[in-house]
């Protein structure tokens, strides 16, 4: 189609120019919506994975081949053994930042008369403090300082059921893996503040060496947890870590973060057909306007259709003029609604908008919607096809009309 | 013995209205030569427009044959239709049928846009059909800043800028005055007297009964008579 056709579709959406810009602002909100919504999603997707690979202490484990497909508790008693060994081997791939043995267990921890049940993480501090979030949930007191000494931190949840502050002596009980019963007792350095509730009321964190000691499993480790350098590609790094670890004969398997994240994995899934069903009613509210525009347009115009039918205008070019006009709508829709959308972002990220905590955490965070380009190129796709889409029914309606009954259409 | 423009055999159309079927035209048979200037003439509802849309390739026949320059177009689909009526036949409306937010000369240009033909000749020729029509100075203004008179102007401008063979006009003064109506048929003798363009009327305006050579009249969709007074030139 030449440009002139282009230039006569683009006056005829402003003969009822009213019509137009209402329609056009509908395109605008849904292109808004749509890239707003994907800004957001993504922000709470980045947060999610940020928190979900800090909370596992990196993006792969290194763990016994034997505890795959077992439950925590199983595979807290399936061990890594030559754990020093193995995380100085793993440390030194090239893709890997840093590595670090953990120890995980469980049972009670004790004060005076209270003894309430905990998950517990055997680390070290230094690298626990650079690669997770425990150093940042510090709400009193410091982060583990001495790798050897007997100190511990606590969730927030977890202190009060115990009524214990920092500075006080708790005494932290397991059962071995060979099933015999230690304590050790410790001091609290620190109480934590988690953002999930339910780990907060669990969390307890020993060094990893009088963890060690107290499941009588020294030099050994439940997971190595690994620090991939920026900008590594996540499942390459497992595959040239398990080619390693396979030609080590360590009997040791590599899971990637998202294999050991089933709530991430689940939240994402939930999203997306949150953000598909909103995707389809906004399509249909766009589809139904736009057609109710085009309709009337062709139904108003159509002694002019009859005319260009008579003057020799072929049903195709009938069509085709439609079908611009509805393609245009999209386009200029689309346009200001990118313009819109950067406007609002930039407005609501200057805003600090705090939010509350979500179901289960105990902090909300500062609402930033982030600019995903891909979602303003779908945007502009999505309300372009779906301009045309409306556009067609109308348009192949005025290609068909009998000349003769267009001519004399009152 | 030459080709005739137009030829016409038996032509019938009937309009299912209802239960009922309406004959619109019944056995239409004339010829049409090149440069002629008839009418059809008669009264409401005595199948005028219904012929001319025949003839014009607007409507198909129930019935007969249409032959355009000796080709037999009574069968062609729309798309030889569409082409037919582009390049060889020129329409003028009882109300002139422009497009509102195209210029005047826009609006010439129209009728030759739809044959693809480049900007710069489009542009160049519906200039020269304007200035044919009195209209120079005007390519700009669009229809609603235009008087009656000069909207049916532009419109005919639009009929004859492809050089038709055949330019068909559907009561093409009703909706002027007395004036305006004249002036309009000055027009048409005009292009037809320097151009040689053919033109068919359908019209019960006397104004334009009177002035044009052949009179094909019609009554209940039947010609009645076809007659070229004495005198009057073809």
């Amino acid at each position: 189609m030449s440009l002139r056709w282009w230039r006569l579709a683009a006056r005829n959406l402003f003969r009822h120019g009213r019509r137009t810009v209402l329609t056009g602002s509908i395109v605008v909100v849904g292109f808004v919506a749509a890239t707003m919504t994907a800004g957001f999603v993504a922000q709470t997707f980045r947060g999610l994975k940020d928190i979900t690979i800090r909370g596992q202490g990196g993006h792969l484990q290194v763990v016994s081949a034997a505890s795959v497909g077992k439950s925590d508790e199983e595979a807290a008693t399936l061990l890594l053994d030559h754990a020093g060994e193995l995380t100085r081997s793993v440390a030194t791939s090239p893709d890997v930042l840093q590595a670090m043995p953990r120890l995980a267990f469980f049972g009670l921890v004790a004060r005076g008369e209270r003894s309430v049940g905990y998950m517990g993480t055997g680390t070290v501090p230094a690298l626990e403090k650079s690669a997770t979030l425990t150093a940042e949930a510090v709400a009193e007191g410091a982060f583990l300082a001495d790798p050897e000494g007997d100190e511990v931190m606590l969730g927030g949840g977890l202190a009060r059921s115990l009524g214990a502050k920092t500075g006080d002596l708790v005494t932290v009980m397991t059962t071995t893996p060979d099933g015999g019963l230690n304590a050790i007792d410790a001091t609290v350095v620190a109480i934590l503040r988690w953002p999930i509730k339910e780990l907060d009321d669990r969390l307890l964190f020993l060094p990893y060496a009088p963890a060690a000691r107290l499941l009588k499993a020294e030099g050994k480790a439940t997971s190595i947890a690994v620090t991939l350098k920026p900008g590594v590609d996540l499942e390459k790094a497992a595959g040239a870590l398990r080619a390693r670890l396979h030609r080590g004969g360590a009997g040791a398997a590599v899971k990637t973060w998202i294999e050991s994240a089933p709530f991430y994995v689940a939240v994402r899934r939930l999203y997306a057909a949150i953000f598909l069903f909103t995707g389809l009613v906004l399509a249909t509210v766009v589809i139904l306007a736009a057609a109710n525009t085009m309709t009337m347009s062709v139904f108003e115009r159509t002694r002019e259709i009859g005319t260009l039918l008579a003057i020799g205008m072929e049903r195709r070019q009938v069509r085709n003029l439609f079908l611009a006009e509805g393609l245009l709508m999209g386009l200029g829709g689309s346009l200001a609604g990118a313009v819109g959308s950067l406007l609002i972002r930039a407005a609501i990220n200057a805003a600090e908008i705090n939010l509350p905590p979500p179901p289960g955490a105990t902090s909300g965070g500062v609402l930033h919607v982030e600019l995903i380009p891909a979602a303003f190129l779908v945007g502009f796709v999505l309300m372009t096809v779906t301009l045309l889409a409306a556009s067609w029914w109308p348009a192949r309606r005025a290609a068909r009309l009998d000349p003769v009954e267009a001519l004399t259409h009152v | 013995m030459s080709v005739p423009l137009l030829a016409a055999r038996g032509l019938t159309r009937i309009y299912a209205s209802g239960q009922e079927r309406v004959v619109g035209v019944r056995e239409a048979t004339l010829s049409f030569a090149a440069g002629e200037l008839a009418v059809l003439a008669g009264p409401s509802g005595s199948g005028k427009t219904t012929l001319l849309n025949l003839l014009g390739l607007l409507d198909r026949p129930d019935a007969g044959r249409l032959e355009l320059l000796g080709e037999d177009v009574s069968t062609l689909d729309d798309r030889g239709r569409a082409r037919l009526r582009r390049e060889k036949l020129g329409f003028v409306f009882q109300s002139h049928q422009l497009v509102p937010v195209l210029s005047a000369e826009e609006n010439v240009a129209l009728a030759l846009w739809i044959r693809g033909l480049p900007e710069v000749d489009c542009r160049t020729r519906a200039r020269a059909a304007l200035a044919s029509v009195g209209l120079s100075g005007m390519e700009g203004r669009r229809p609603d800043a235009m008087s009656g008179g000069q909207r049916q102007r532009v419109a005919v401008a639009r009929a004859i800028v492809g050089e038709p063979a055949l330019v068909l006009a559907d009561e093409p003064t009703a909706s002027l005055d007395s004036e305006t109506a004249a002036r309009l048929l000055d027009l048409f003798d005009a292009l037809h007297a320097e151009k040689g363009i053919a033109f068919l009327f359908s019209s019960h305006d006397p104004r334009i009964v009177e002035r044009v050579p052949r009179r094909i009249r019609l009554v209940d969709g039947l010609i009645v008579s076809d007659e070229t007074p004495a005198g009057g030139a073809s």
